[in-house]
């Protein structure tokens, strides 16, 4: 154990060093690439496995940013010193820091070659940037209720659910807002017809919200709800030891797409360098990796996984053809006035 | 010099007021039992009633490097943001109380303004500011940042005790010939410690728990323990954040303990 | 004003209440370091919230009230009812912290045992230091459907449906007494410990009852501290967002919650900092309210 003496000294130490101007330390001898990442599991493996390969590969540091969220940031800072060299999040942020100009719209396989072993879908024109993973956002729900396992979306809307089930404030949660589109989908005529959405949103109350998915897999595990919305990742990566009666159900209407982007803001002084770490984002060997640590499906269609991911996630183009990809352009335009309403419809 | 003692041998009125606050007490200290249930309780979600004691949580805690290194640089911050929180909002409160200032009432409120406003505007503001300037996001401006933050506790509890300040005492002093530099430190300065220990106390817990402003402040590998945790919490909520509460809030009474012996509440001296 | 300058030691009298003393130079750091950090920053809030975008970063910025239009005219319905939520949860968290923190900070500076005295502070304080993420979750644990109380009603048969405790104002404000509660007491102690007990004895050996001796003596001299710590708890409260996020489902929606949304999913930090300033004005309109009660109080009361 680290006697409180000594760690209190190394923190002395180590605050007085990054006081002094650790940036240019490193400046002097390497590059630095900023980056964003996630925490979790996802965050353990990429810091212990993956960002070290690619370090020693590329001859570089990697600077992971985990304080979500990233880009608040991003926009404060200067745009020809941005503050990530790789920026990575969801395909809603990626649309709106492209409204700003803070990341390019695509690449090629001029800059990033094994675009060219993706699914269609990882480079569609719903995309900037390039996805690297996906999940598939369905119903999640427990089988020892008693309940007949959901089969369409309107199945969350059965009166026996009341109180039982759970979503997402959508203003902040992009699975929410994924929800409220499929919602226009399957009870009026599409994706984009909020109105039939409203009205269901409507229909769906009394429901229980949460800000995000670590929530949602929680109410779930400790049966606060009995069915909600969240992707297959979210349930599937409770195995072995921590298995509970939860299932994951692919509506028949479809699943919506999670996607995690990755792009580079135009300023990024490292672009060559930026370039070459998403391109080993997409190599086989790192996405089987990240895909079996975490369940997400990849978006290199090489990538083979063991035989228990293979089966459950999104790995054939006859699973990957039953994703839908919201407009997120046209969605983050009306944002405000969708967050304002919804407010409204669910508030007690 | 102590209270009269009570000639009955049971007092309604007084068992009802302990009653009372060991009731008020126990609110405050149910959430912490949770807590210590949730550290110690095998599975990886919230649920009661526990299912067993193990230790996982703790191993997985001390395992992390993110953990440990967050728990003493939060340590570190906030023992920074204790001695200059309490010399600097000490120093403004004796000015404000004593000092006949013009505008008293329009400082005042002037420095408890940070308090008001929602702490993710004051980071984003100073995250902006700071790269605006150019500094980036150095330690020392976090710690500036939580500064700024607990100066408005430390001086409103000492301002409410001096207040309450029986001027005559020092007085009493200068009459018998004391410098007022002297006066200072040997009578005002005692008899507001109440108020200052107080806020130093505000100022070590404010900073160490504080959440928001740290959220834009720090950088990577320089993270704050609740920003660990939060983030932590996001993707893995399990014992590992309640066995980390445990051990912060350990080690953070510890020292509030020693400041309690330093500066101290034992200077009720009534004259 | 202060009637003491008159007896003051260095002797220098009426002429004294209109020029500042040295002492107050000591407010020299503090100055420094608002107007720094606190300031500085705010003019760049100020700003940005006058732009139709970041003016540093984005040279098609433009001048505009429309963000404060925006909160004015409320077409979406939510930002009035945002305000009038945040001062009420604030109002109604000072209110109680207030019923529950003044018998603990009482008890606390009244007792006679040092170890008492230490035992009852490190509990107090205990809340605040388990961290702000794991203090909540504590809380959903105790409210939730599945959580410790209802369970607990529903298997003693006292109720046959879960208690709506959570997702709602209730379990908000609990969530924020809770975190509050022990700042009230540690500004009212020290307060209470300075008031002189036999104060209290002498009007009880005049006949008075404990309750009413309390009540007419001990209650008014810590006039300070109640407002003090009102003060304080209201200011916090009606800036907490991250516990009435987890706690609140959309049941509520306060303004700090809003500008958290506007710069954390909405991406439009112009229209929180219109936001804040909002927030910051009303507040401020408040406190100097209090402010000039607690000096009217103090001055009426002046010494026993």
């Amino acid at each position: 154990m680290i006697s409180r003496r000594n760690a209190l000294k190394t923190s002395a130490g180590f605050a007085a060093a990054a006081t002094v101007g650790a940036p240019s330390i490193l400046h002097a001898q390497t590059a630095t690439l900023k980056i964003t990442t996630w925490g979790g599991k996802w965050g353990d493996i990429m810091k212990a496995t993956v960002l070290p390969a690619f370090e020693k590969e590329h001859k570089c540091t990697v600077s992971a940013d985990q304080a979500f969220p990233f880009l608040p940031k991003l926009q404060a800072s200067k745009k020809n010193d941005p503050l990530y060299d790789v920026f990575h999040t969801n395909s809603n942020e990626q649309w709106s820091a492209l409204t700003e100009g803070l990341v390019m719209d695509k690449f090629t396989t001029k800059e990033v070659p094994n675009i060219a072993d993706v699914y269609p879908y990882a480079v569609s024109d719903k995309i900037v940037g390039v996805t690297i993973f996906t999940s598939a956002i369905g119903l999640g729900y427990r089988t020892d209720k008693g309940l007949t396992p959901p089969k369409s979306w309107k199945d969350l809307a059965d009166p026996k659910l009341a109180g039982q089930r759970g979503g997402y404030l959508i203003p902040v949660n992009s699975l929410g807002q994924c929800h409220l589109m499929m919602l226009g989908k399957v009870y009026g005529r599409g994706l984009q017809d909020l109105d039939a959405a409203y009205k269901a949103l409507e229909q769906l109350k009394p429901i229980k919200l949460v800000d995000f998915t670590g929530q949602m897999e929680k109410m779930l595990l400790s049966a606060e709800v009995s069915e909600g919305v969240i992707h297959d990742s979210g349930v599937y990566r409770y195995e072995g030891a921590n298995r509970q009666p939860v299932d994951f159900c692919s509506p028949t209407e479809g699943v919506m797409a999670l996607e995690q982007v990755l792009n580079v803001p135009p300023g990024s002084k490292l672009k060559e360098l930026a370039y070459a770490y998403i391109d080993y984002m997409l190599r086989p060997d790192v996405q089987k990796l990240l895909a079996e640590a975490v369940w997400y499906s990849p978006a290199n269609r090489k990538v083979k996984l063991s035989e228990k991911y293979d089966a459950k996630l999104l790995t054939t183009p006859e699973r990957v053809a039953t994703l839908i990809q919201p407009d997120w352009k046209w969605y983050n335009a009306r944002k405000d006035d969708i967050d304002a309403r919804v407010t409204k419809i669910l508030k007690g | 010099m102590s209270a009269v003692p009570n000639k009955m041998p049971f007092d309604p009125g007084r068992a009802a007021y302990v009653t009372l606050n060991v009731v008020l007490l126990g609110f405050l200290l149910a959430p912490i039992a949770i807590v210590l249930v949730f550290a110690f309780n095998p599975t990886p979600y919230i649920s009661f009633p526990p299912v067993g004691v193990s230790l996982r949580w703790f191993d997985k805690f001390f395992a992390s490097s993110d953990f440990m290194n967050a728990l003493w640089l939060s340590l570190w911050i906030a023992a920074c943001v204790l001695v200059l929180a309490v010399v600097i909002g000490g120093a403004c409160a004796l000015a404000l109380a004593r000092g006949n200032l013009p505008g008293r009432g329009f400082f005042t409120a002037f420095f408890m303004s940070p308090l008001m406003l929602p702490a993710i505007l004051t980071g984003l503001a100073l995250f902006q500011s700071y790269l605006l300037v150019g500094i980036g996001r150095p330690v020392w401006g976090l710690i500036m940042a939580h500064t700024l933050i607990a100066v408005p506790y430390v001086l409103r509890t000492t301002l409410a005790v001096l207040h309450n300040f029986d001027r005559r005492i020092e007085e009493a002093a200068a009459v018998l010939g004391a410098s007022p530099l002297r006066v200072f430190f040997e009578v005002t300065l005692p008899l507001i410690r109440p108020g200052v220990f107080a806020g130093g106390v505000f100022a070590f817990i404010v900073s160490f728990d504080q959440f928001p402003v740290s959220l834009f402040l720090v950088v990577p590998k320089g993270e704050t323990l609740p920003v660990v945790l939060f983030n932590y919490m996001k993707f893995d909520l399990d014992g590992a954040i309640a066995a980390a509460s445990m051990v912060s809030i350990l080690l953070a009474l510890a020292v509030v303990l020693v400041l309690e012996r330093l500066i101290g509440l034992k200077a009720y001296v009534k004259l | 004003m202060d009637r003491r300058i008159v007896l003051r030691h260095d002797a220098e009298p009426m002429a004294a209440a209109s020029r500042p003393s040295p002492i107050a130079w000591l407010i020299a750091p503090a100055l420094l370091l608002f107007v720094l950090f606190f300031v500085l920053p705010f003019g760049v809030m100020a700003v940005m919230s006058v732009f139709s975008g970041n003016p540093v970063t984005n040279p098609n910025a433009f001048l505009t009230t429309r963000h404060y239009m925006r909160f004015i005219a409320d077409d979406a319905g939510i930002f009035h009812d945002a305000l009038w939520a945040t001062l009420r949860i604030g109002l109604v968290t000072t209110v109680v912290s207030l019923l529950i923190g003044y018998p603990l900070a009482h008890w606390m500076a009244r007792m006679q045992s040092r170890l008492g005295h230490v035992l009852v502070l490190m509990a107090v304080i205990a809340p605040l230091l388990t961290g702000i993420v794991v203090r909540t979750f504590a809380w959903m644990t105790i409210l939730q459907d599945k959580g410790v109380i209802n369970t607990t009603l529903m298997s003693w048969g006292l109720i046959h449906k879960p208690l709506p405790l959570m997702y709602n104002e209730f379990g908000t404000t609990v969530a924020l007494v809770h975190i509050y509660v022990p700042f009230m007491v540690l500004t009212l102690t020290g307060v209470i410990g300075r008031i002189d007990e036999r104060l209290e004895q002498a009007a009880r050996s005049l006949g008075a009852g404990r309750l009413r001796a309390f009540v007419e003596v001990t209650l008014p001299l810590s006039l300070p501290g109640v407002l003090a710590g009102s003060l304080l708890v209201f200011a916090l409260s009606i800036s907490a967002y991250v516990t009435p996020s987890l706690m609140g489902g959309t049941d509520v929606l306060t303004l700090p919650m809003l500008i958290a949304q506007q710069v954390g999913t909405s991406f439009n930090p112009n229209f929180a900092g219109a936001l804040g300033m909002i927030l910051l004005l009303v507040c401020l309109v408040i406190v100097i309210a209090y402010n000039k009660i607690l000096a009217r109080l103090s001055g009426e009361k002046g010494l026993a």
